[in-house]
């Protein structure tokens, strides 16, 4: 059993709220940069982009692959898989929105706070999630939310997107309780 | 007395191949024969009967090419393990060479191996002395000597005798014992840093070849030298295309020259060898798949006068580096038989009674020895042999106190089941 | 695409896809190497050895740097070809680092099969960093990789390796990977250092370079062992330069985006002449830090375990 959560309007409202809020708020007074986690970070970090340039705002947009910074390595499975990261730009001294689906343990954005460290040292790191549902391991919080669901470990949280899976959609799943 | 009833005799020399009874008393063929009526024995005392239905009898097989590494290599073999794993392969007379540490060049060698293999009592042991001292390639051994102590016939096997002329005395020298003197070809130069036979299957590995011209060229040049000494040459381990070619030109001009082929050679060719299993390291090399078709042509029509083993043990420890490192050689003792069984005979390559005549009668008759033959009155060195006796190659069944053999894990089918020699049970699987 | 394996020994088993899966990620390892900080915390607590029988202080330094990058710890055993007969046996050498808790040695060995014999003894990852004449896979994956990140792919290019084809396990590794990758490869050299038996490749040979230049997109000059020449294999130094040297002239005759490469270290004046080697044309330095890369992205894939579910 899954409940939709989000529709594709719903998706879109949302990233075009989340792409406001952004430009309108936060601290600092650096330079706004986007950067996007791959996977579905970067369609989502690429929308919030348009929707700024729409009302004006150019806000540079990078890429970035976490898989090196992952804390999981030693857990059995295949081999990840290290995409590019791309950032056409130095994050010294910049205000960096990071860009993910869903906020879930903060290993994450965790992985991603390391990552950007390494490329420099930004005025300020935020973190922009379309989903927060809970269940922190860590503790990491996000600046900018699109809907908050408190959830259980056992149940799912499915975030599709056009860009990777042909339409916008956010689905909730029961877990196995049989 | 032993009554061996309803065995298949194959015994060239007498041109028997069928189901025969054999007979034997006081270490001596008696009687062969079919259907020997109980009352020709009655005079005999006690008998033990075997019924041999189904199996095969051979006479005890004759291998003239065996390093038994005593004196000085006994971590690798001593005269008794190998003279435990001849009669275990339905071996029951031997030669072994004579690179030994010391190399055996002097009486009191030749007599010491002469001597450990009667102690042994199980194969009989009869030694090839070198040809040259310390195997140098540059002064003749005493060869009349040598002969009057045991040695059988003369060889530096192991290296090829670079110098020509030193060749030609030897072939010179031992007509005074009426010898053969036993080459092993193989010109240095040619050889160079090689490992396995130069080819594909080398160049792929990235491993040094030895070209087929190596041992070609050297045993072109030893059999116009015997040409025109007129003296005995034997070619050891000949392996190539190009030997074959010099064979027949010395045959056809009527010198007297006779080779040998080891199975391994008939078997296994360069493209079986794999790059971290040292045991598929020998020389001469394992040959190409031209050569190795060639060769059991050769076997067939008589160019090649018969099969030996070169069984050459090394230890484990020297036979787990990698491959360029690991020193030449393969035990065969054991699996020779098997695997030729298996490889050779199975499939039709070799007639059963082909394989007779080059493993047990012609090296019997080349070196003078009195083996080879189920005829009444000679010794009764004789193997029992069942055709689909199965078996897997393991390190820990091994008489031999080496196993780098490629066959190590293989199921051989076709196995002595007992060895006799002199009439005396020395083998019962 | 998932990495599987747990040792590199040569490219002969890899597929084509397992090749691009390891150019792809060298090409994330690339952007790491441009960064101001240039540490990664990938692999931090594991343990990479090098053991180097043949010196080589550019193979061994550039795994090292690879390995350090990524956060491994490094060890390295240099052991003279001398002391292995008189001394410990490669099998107890490895063995000693198995018990050590290596989770990954570097083997450079001059014989061939070295590092198969112990990838088949451990369980630990094995990558060959040059056997004998065997194998030299990392050196042909980032000439791979240089190729390709000028070209976008190597397929269809054709491209001549130069030299001492007889001896060189880059010239057999590149011949392998290029082939399996669309590329049209083929030796060039003397008949003495390309002995007919190298077609075992499915590659063309050829004894005329000046023909084979004819619509050549790389060339990959190989180094020439002076003491070759004393063992009777050519017979000049002289000569083997005007013939299978790269001159400029040689080097005017390239396509368009044609380039030269060369695994290193060059002998200016014998197998390619100063001023093609520093060529605008010349990858040659570009190949020593696509190295580093290559590698990052080998250790990552043999040791960087992990699993595809990335936790959010």
């Amino acid at each position: 059993m899954s409940t939709v959560l989000m529709d594709s309007g719903t998706v879109a409202q949302t990233v075009s709220r989340m792409a406001r809020e952004i430009i309108a708020g936060g601290g600092g007074s650096g330079e706004v940069v986007l950067v996007g986690i791959r996977t579905r970070g970067a369609p989502l970090a690429r929308r919030i982009r348009e929707e700024a340039a729409a009302v004006g705002v150019e806000l540079p947009l990078g890429l970035l692959d976490i898989n090196l910074y992952r804390d999981d390595f030693n857990r059995i499975g295949a081999q990840a898989e290290v995409r590019e990261t791309r950032i056409p730009f130095s994050v010294e001294g910049k205000r960096v929105i990071l860009v993910d689906d869903v906020l879930y343990t903060g290993r994450t954005a965790r992985a991603a706070l390391d990552a950007i460290i390494d490329l420099g040292r930004p005025q300020r790191i935020e973190l922009a999630v379309l989903i927060d549902r809970g269940l922190r391991e860590l503790p990491i919080q996000a600046d900018f939310v699109g809907l908050s669901v408190p959830t259980a470990a056992t149940e799912d949280i499915s975030v599709r997107l056009t860009e990777t899976d042909g339409r916008d959609e956010v689905l909730l799943r029961k877990g196995d309780e049989a | 007395m032993l009554w061996l009833k309803n065995a298949y005799v194959v015994d060239p020399i007498q041109g028997v191949s069928g189901v025969r009874d054999v007979v034997t008393r006081d270490g001596r063929i008696l009687l062969l024969g079919r259907n020997i009526p109980a009352d020709r024995l009655a005079d005999g005392g006690e008998m033990e009967v075997v019924d041999c239905t189904g199996k095969y009898l051979f006479p005890g097989f004759v291998d003239a090419h065996v390093h038994l590494r005593e004196p000085g290599q006994e971590n690798k073999e001593d005269i008794a393990s190998g003279s435990r794993a001849a009669v275990r392969g339905g071996v029951t007379s031997l030669i072994c060479m004579a690179n030994t540490e010391p190399v055996i060049d002097n009486q009191a060698l030749v007599e010491l191996v002469v001597r450990r293999g009667r102690q042994t009592g199980l194969a009989r042991i009869y030694p090839l002395a070198a040809a040259t001292k310390g195997l140098r390639g540059e002064e003749l051994t005493e060869m009349a000597e040598l002969q009057e102590c045991g040695a059988v016939g003369f060889s530096d096997d192991g290296r090829g005798i670079q110098n020509g002329e030193i060749m030609r005395l030897a072939l010179e020298y031992a007509k005074i014992t009426g010898c053969p003197i036993v080459s092993h070809c193989e010109d240095a130069a040619l050889a160079g840093q090689g490992v396995m036979r130069r080819g594909r299957a080398a160049a792929a590995r990235g491993l040094a070849g030895i070209p087929a011209t190596a041992e070609s060229v050297m045993a072109a040049r030893d059999v116009l030298l015997a040409g025109e000494t007129g003296g005995r040459l034997h070619l050891a381990h000949v392996s190539t295309r190009g030997t074959l070619a010099a064979l027949r030109a010395g045959k056809a001009a009527g010198w007297d020259i006779t080779a040998e082929v080891n199975p391994h050679h008939l078997i296994l060719t360069d493209e079986d060898v794999p790059l971290t299993n040292s045991s598929f390291k020998v020389n001469p090399p394992l040959p190409s798949a031209e050569d190795r078709e060639s060769l059991l042509k050769a076997l067939a029509d008589g160019t090649i006068d018969m099969l030996a083993t070169d069984h050459a043990p090394h230890t484990w420890e020297e036979k787990a580096r990698p491959f360029a490192e690991a020193p030449f050689g393969m035990t065969a003792l054991e699996t020779a038989l098997p695997a030729i069984w298996t490889y050779l005979v199975r499939p039709g390559l070799l007639s059963v009674e082909r394989l007779v005549e080059a493993f047990a009668r012609r090296p019997a008759e080349r070196f003078a020895l009195r083996a080879g033959t189920l005829r009444p009155g000679a010794a009764a060195d004789m193997v029992l042999f069942d055709p689909d006796y199965e078996e897997t190659v393991s390190a820990e069944r091994m008489a031999s106190k080496s196993a780098n053999t490629p066959f190590l894990g293989r199921t051989l089918r076709g196995f002595p089941i007992k060895t006799w020699v002199e009439g005396r049970l020395v083998f019962e699987r | 695409m998932n990495w599987r394996r747990k040792d590199l020994l040569d490219l002969e088993v890899l597929s084509a896809d397992e090749i691009r899966l390891v150019l792809d990620t060298a090409v994330s390892m690339k952007e790491v190497l441009a960064r101001p900080v240039k540490k990664l915390p990938t692999l931090r607590g594991k343990a990479v050895s090098t053991l180097f029988y043949e010196p080589s202080t550019r193979t061994r330094l550039s795994f090292e740097t690879a390995a350090k990058i990524l956060g491994a710890d490094t060890a390295s055993l240099a052991v003279a070809q001398s002391s292995v007969s008189k001394g410990e046996s490669l099998l107890d050498t490895a063995k000693t680092l198995a018990a050590m808790q290596v989770d990954l040695v570097v083997i450079r060995h001059a014989s061939a099969g070295a590092p198969h014999f112990l990838a088949e003894n451990l369980s630990l990852s094995v990558i060959n960093a040059g056997d004998g004449q065997h194998a030299h896979p990392t050196q042909a994956l980032l000439d791979i990789f240089s190729m390709r990140e000028k070209w976008g792919d190597v397929a269809g290019r054709k491209i001549l390796v130069v030299g001492d084809i007889l001896h060189s396990r880059v010239a057999r590794s590149n011949a392998v990977g290029l082939s399996k990758l669309g590329a049209e490869v083929v030796l060039v050299g003397p008949p003495t250092l390309l002995p007919p038996e190298m077609d075992y490749l499915g590659v063309r040979l050829a004894y005329d370079f000046d023909r084979e230049l004819k619509g050549a997109d790389a060339v990959m000059m190989l180094r020439l062992q002076l003491e070759r020449q004393r063992s009777g294999l050519f017979p000049s130094l002289r000569e083997y330069n005007r013939l299978y040297g790269l001159t400029q002239e040689r080097l005017a005759r390239l396509g368009p985006d044609g380039v030269v490469l060369h695994p290193g270290p060059i002998n200016r004046g014998v197998e390619i002449m100063s001023a093609a080697a520093d060529d605008a044309r010349s990858l040659i330095e570009t190949q020593v830090t696509n190295g580093v890369a290559v590698r990052m992205a080998l250790i990552y894939l043999l040791i960087g375990g992990g699993t595809a579910d990335v936790v959010a």
